[in-house]
């Protein structure tokens, strides 16, 4: 088995809890959701007949339960296909229906602090601009900015100033 | 000039939708105008949701209303040669048969302007009128008003109705179809709705149920037109069932062939062994297609039918159970799926491509899979 690589797909301030943000990375599309303040991420790809799932709503379940009684739960913890409507547990990637027979491909998921370690992720990583956001940040991607000493006239006294925010990070 | 017919897969069970509903009320006159505001079919809505998630236009309105959305998802992904359109206008539920015709006249006029007209200038959409069978005379004369038009290809309406389709009350509508060469098309809706039958005994309660028996009622229209001698009567008319299931037709039919050796006596204008009818005058759409744990269930079904001839393909795009026709299928003899995803509805609809070169033709056998 060959060595996974780590890619940073942004950060962690992009996707709120019950948010979602998908990526292209290694030709895959992936989404990342933040259930609870975990992150879990899924291949974009429905196992049944290939639907989008990571553009599928995020819902609760009805537990099982005697006849005539409902049992709501797991709110937010639910990923429905946006085509025939099946259920996939977010933490898990497999189905409510037949959860050992059909499961949607899963990835490990990291949070990293800036400047924990060398960013050693390749060059197909970051796709931040390819990416759809979703959730309550919507369109609020924190741009890693920091100041440019040229910009600054001489005369002011300045200081080093690094933004270190978690970072997302996949592993495959 | 009408443009020819185009390579690549048929689509035989497509949904437009107006971008709103003054779409349709622009077409229609008073009272009835100020009578309908739309709407579905009452109750019975998805618990999950209605239509692809997906398929909601980037620029706004409801699935299925922009053209430009429909044919990046379907032939811009698929490659579809040609979609057949089933506009949903839910006529057939209506107690007043001239609202029910008023609102089907005004859905042909609508598809007739726009996804038949100006949306159309290449010839992709293929269209169905809507009729409100609940005026069979009425109906006929819909009919009449768009014989000879390009791109109406069909007669449709709801399956849900107030007596079996074999009677005689619905022979104008047989009668217009066989002369203008219009296949009738059924499609589920209206069924216990409004003043329509529900062909289970007494309503279900939940959508799971009442999704799950939409092919009751078509068991009951098929075998009706059949033991009513309505392929008798009318010998060039076509019937197509859209989305009323696939996998009941075997055995439904080898039923049927037991009781007319039994009971041929009854119905002597029944000359030919039940199954007979259906090749020579029935087509199923595929979706939604049944999917046993075993590919070879399903394909033994389709022996068992005839698919080769009986069967053409369907997605029932933008709704939910959409089947794309990448996946829908387990892989299918090269020969069966060019019938099923072409040949079978270019046939039904006069879509053959008897003049394009055969290159192209080698194109729209590579769109397929």
């Amino acid at each position: 088995m060959r060595e996974r690589k780590r890619h940073v797909v942004g950060l962690a301030s992009e996707i709120p809890p019950g948010g979602r943000k998908i990526v292209e990375v290694e030709g895959r599309s992936i989404g990342v959701f933040n259930v609870h303040g975990t992150f879990y991420a899924l291949r974009n790809q429905c196992p049944h007949q290939g639907a989008p799932l990571c553009r599928g709503s995020i819902k609760g379940l009805t537990l099982p339960s005697a006849p005539g009684e409902y049992l709501w739960a797991r709110e937010g913890e639910i990923l429905r296909c946006p085509w025939h409507g099946w259920e996939f547990d977010l933490t898990t990637g497999k189905t409510i229906c037949e959860p050992d027979r059909t499961r949607v491909r899963t990835y490990e998921v990291t949070v990293e602090r800036a400047g924990d370690e060398e960013d050693t992720s390749d060059g197909e990583t970051g796709g931040a601009g390819d990416g759809e956001t979703g959730g309550a940040g919507d369109g609020e991607t924190g741009e890693g900015s920091s100041l440019k000493a040229e910009e600054i006239p001489p005369d002011v006294e300045t200081y080093p100033v690094t933004v270190e925010e978690d970072r997302i990070v996949l592993h495959l | 000039m009408i443009p020819p017919p185009r390579p690549g897969i048929i689509d035989c069970d497509v949904h437009p939708g107006p971008k709103s509903i003054d779409e349709i009320k622009m077409h229609m006159k008073p009272p009835f105008k100020d009578r309908w505001n739309g709407g579905g079919r009452g109750f019975f809505g998805n618990p999950v949701h209605g239509a692809r998630l997906d398929s909601k236009p980037p620029n706004g309105g409801g699935p299925g209303s922009d053209p430009e959305f429909m044919r990046q998802q379907l032939i811009g992904e698929f490659g579809m040669g040609h979609v057949v359109l089933l506009p949903r206008a839910f006529c057939n539920l209506h107690p007043d048969p001239d609202l029910g015709t008023a609102i089907a006249a005004a859905f042909n006029d609508w598809m007739n302007e726009t996804w038949l007209g100006t949306y159309n200038p290449d010839g992709v959409f293929k269209g169905s009128i809507t009729v409100a069978h609940q005026d069979p005379q009425a109906a006929a004369r819909e009919i009449e008003r768009w014989a000879g038009h390009p791109h109406f290809v069909q007669v449709m309406t709801d399956s849900g109705a107030r007596a079996p389709f074999g009677q005689r009350q619905y022979y104008p509508i047989y009668e217009a179809c066989e002369r203008h060469g219009f296949p009738f098309a059924i499609h589920p809706g209206t069924d216990g709705m409004g003043i329509n039958v529900q062909p289970t005994p007494g309503y279900p309660t939940h959508y799971i149920e009442w999704h799950t028996c939409l092919s009751l009622s078509f068991q009951a229209h098929l075998v009706s037109f059949i033991t009513e001698g309505v392929f008798e009567r009318f010998p060039g008319f076509k019937v197509v069932l859209v989305e009323g299931g696939v996998s009941w037709l075997p055995p439904l039919i080898w039923r049927l062939n037991a009781e007319w050796r039994a009971l041929r006596m009854e119905v002597p204008w029944v000359k030919r062994r039940p199954d007979e009818y259906l090749r020579d005058h029935v087509r199923l759409t595929s979706q939604p297609l049944e999917r046993p744990d075993k590919d070879e269930w399903l394909l033994s079904i389709f022996e068992m039918m005839d698919a080769e001839q009986t069967l053409m393909y369907s997605s029932d795009y933008p709704h939910w159970d959409f089947d794309s026709p990448k996946t829908a299928f387990p892989k299918l003899p090269e020969a069966m799926r060019k019938r099923i995803f072409e040949d079978n509805a270019r046939e039904l609809y006069g879509l053959q491509l008897e003049s394009a070169p055969a290159a192209d033709r080698e194109m729209a056998a590579a769109g397929g899979r």
